[in-house]
């Protein structure tokens, strides 16, 4: 007595009633072996999926979908600063990581070092100038670009109903990109990162329960030295890369789950 | 076998042996169908999902295209490349053509004449300059509740989370500002209360008297706002018209 159960699933029966060349049946019983083990249907599957959503193809081109065929201007150049930013992001990420090699996150000397490793990076090292330069603007643009970026997601209304989270991931990225901005802003220690290291110091201290937790944590003590110099550059080079990096795929990847909202 | 022919009680703890299925056996489908709890309820939600989606397209009206998107190649895999490239080079022209400046050294000794973060954080270095209206309560003898300094990082803390809550007061299905003129004004507004806040850090270097640029500061994005509401308003019927022709034959409105 056999446990097995004569079905439409019995692959055996389908196969005998077949007549099949010894390759056809050598092929189709190793595929049922392997498909046995391994579920390669649910593979296969997916591949087909995948193949279909790459070679889509749409009955009308954008213009015409749109109507847009006697429109000068559109919206549609603004749809572009979501990867703008991002393009910006890499910029500063290669940038920042090459200048990292020459830089040191020390306060010490007559004339502090980071400083005088900004002077270096400046003066002394080839294309060093321009790397800074280039650093430095792509963030200035990075922050640009996502400012406006918010700008037309709100006046096209592209974060109503079912993109609330997006949105609200949106404003968390716009603020990690601007204290991203800040920590480098404190790096080179000249007399505007002291300062503005200052206002932070006062910001966090004028907190009543949790201020002065918050200004040793973030800013390493009551008045600024060499552990705020180290805890702005471990936020900037090694906590906000991560952090953002993963908020931003998961921002563009709910993006790509909900599609790009319409009108565009 | 000798020890399967005796039907008497086995004590080394063995069941009875495994037993043929028959009819009665429920099969795996089954079986997930009769468990229970939160599992249970997913599939059941997501089966009742499914149906209804089915049905929703099947009930629906318009015809749905069979094909949703443009080729990613060569097209658009071209233009983003060609796009991207541009933007890059643009960096690179503007790093090279605005160097960046670097100022004395840090000296807790000396405070500069202007203290400044970098321009994107205007608006809020200006919230922090907010102490004119920290309100003062009669009960505490005039004192105020808050520091000046508390008042300003609330003041952040409050823009940012009205930034954050705008999708859940503002739903629906519109989408262009014509269409809703009220949204436009505020985003308008809101827009030159960030720039009008900037400028109050640096309230003292105008000409006129600081509780003027003060009061400008909160009185110029209402005015822009109102603007904004009057010229939308005015616009709208014009293109309510050909917006309807345009999307909500694709989007027909609930």
């Amino acid at each position: 007595m056999s446990l097995e159960r004569k079905d439409e699933y019995d692959h055996g029966a389908w196969l005998a009633e077949k007549d099949l060349s010894i390759i056809e049946k050598t092929y189709l019983m190793t595929l049922i072996w392997l498909d046995k083990r391994l579920r390669i249907v649910d593979y296969l599957e997916l591949l087909e999926d995948m193949y279909y959503k790459i070679n889509l193809q749409m009955p009308k081109s954008h213009t015409e979908q749109y109507n847009l065929d006697n429109k000068f201007w559109y919206w549609y150049p603004l749809y572009a600063l979501g990867s703008f930013s991002v393009i910006a992001y890499i910029v500063a990420a290669v940038s920042g990581a090459l200048l990292g090699f020459y830089y040191a996150p020390s306060t010490a000397g007559e004339t502090p070092e980071a400083y005088e490793a900004i002077v270096a990076i400046m003066k002394d090292l080839n294309f060093g100038f321009m790397l800074r330069s280039i650093h430095r603007w792509s963030a200035q643009v990075m922050t640009a670009a996502v400012f406006l970026h918010m700008l037309r997601v709100y006046f096209t209304g592209a974060y109503k109903e079912p993109r609330e989270i997006n949105w609200i991931i949106g404003v968390i990225l716009l603020s990690l990109t601007m204290l991203f901005g800040y920590t480098g802003y404190l790096l080179p220690w000249n007399q505007l990162a002291f300062w503005a290291g200052q206002i932070g110091v006062e910001m966090s201290l004028a907190v009543p329960i949790v201020g002065e937790w918050t200004a040793q944590l973030l800013f390493g003590g009551f008045s600024l030295g060499q552990p705020t110099l180290i805890r702005m550059y471990i936020l900037h080079v090694f906590v906000l890369p991560f952090v953002v990096t993963a908020l931003i795929a998961l921002h563009i990847g709910i993006v790509w789950m909900q599609g790009i909202a319409e009108p565009h | 076998m000798s020890d399967s022919d005796t039907n008497e009680p086995r004590t080394d703890g063995s069941g009875p042996g495994i037993v043929a299925p028959d009819d009665e056996v429920p099969t795996w489908r089954e079986r997930k169908e009769r468990t229970t709890g939160l599992s249970r309820l997913t599939y059941e939600y997501f089966e009742r999902a499914r149906r209804e989606d089915q049905d929703l397209r099947q009930e629906s009206s318009y015809v749905e295209r069979d094909v949703l998107g443009f080729p990613a190649w060569p097209h658009e895999t071209i233009r983003n490349l060609a796009l991207a490239s541009f933007f890059t080079g643009m960096l690179l022209f503007l790093a090279a053509m605005l160097p960046p400046h670097l100022g004395d050294p840090a000296n807790p000794a000396e405070t500069p004449s202007v203290i400044l973060p970098d321009w994107y954080l205007y608006w809020s270095f200006g919230l922090l300059h907010l102490d004119p209206i920290n309100p003062e309560l009669a009960i505490v003898g005039g004192e105020k509740i808050m520091s000046d300094e508390l008042y300003g990082v609330l003041a952040n803390v409050v823009t940012v989370g009205a930034i954050a809550i705008v999708p859940f007061l503002n739903k629906g299905s519109a989408r262009r500002p014509v269409e809703e003129p009220f949204w436009a004004a505020v985003g308008v507004g809101g827009v030159v209360f960030a720039f009008t806040m900037s400028i109050l850090p640096i309230q003292d270097m105008f000409p006129w008297a600081v509780a003027i640029t003060f009061d400008l500061a909160f009185f110029l994005p209402l005015v822009a706002a109102a603007i904004t509401y009057a010229v939308l308003k005015t616009m709208r019927e014009g293109y309510m018209y050909d917006l309807n022709r345009r999307y909500y034959r694709l989007r027909p409105p609930k």
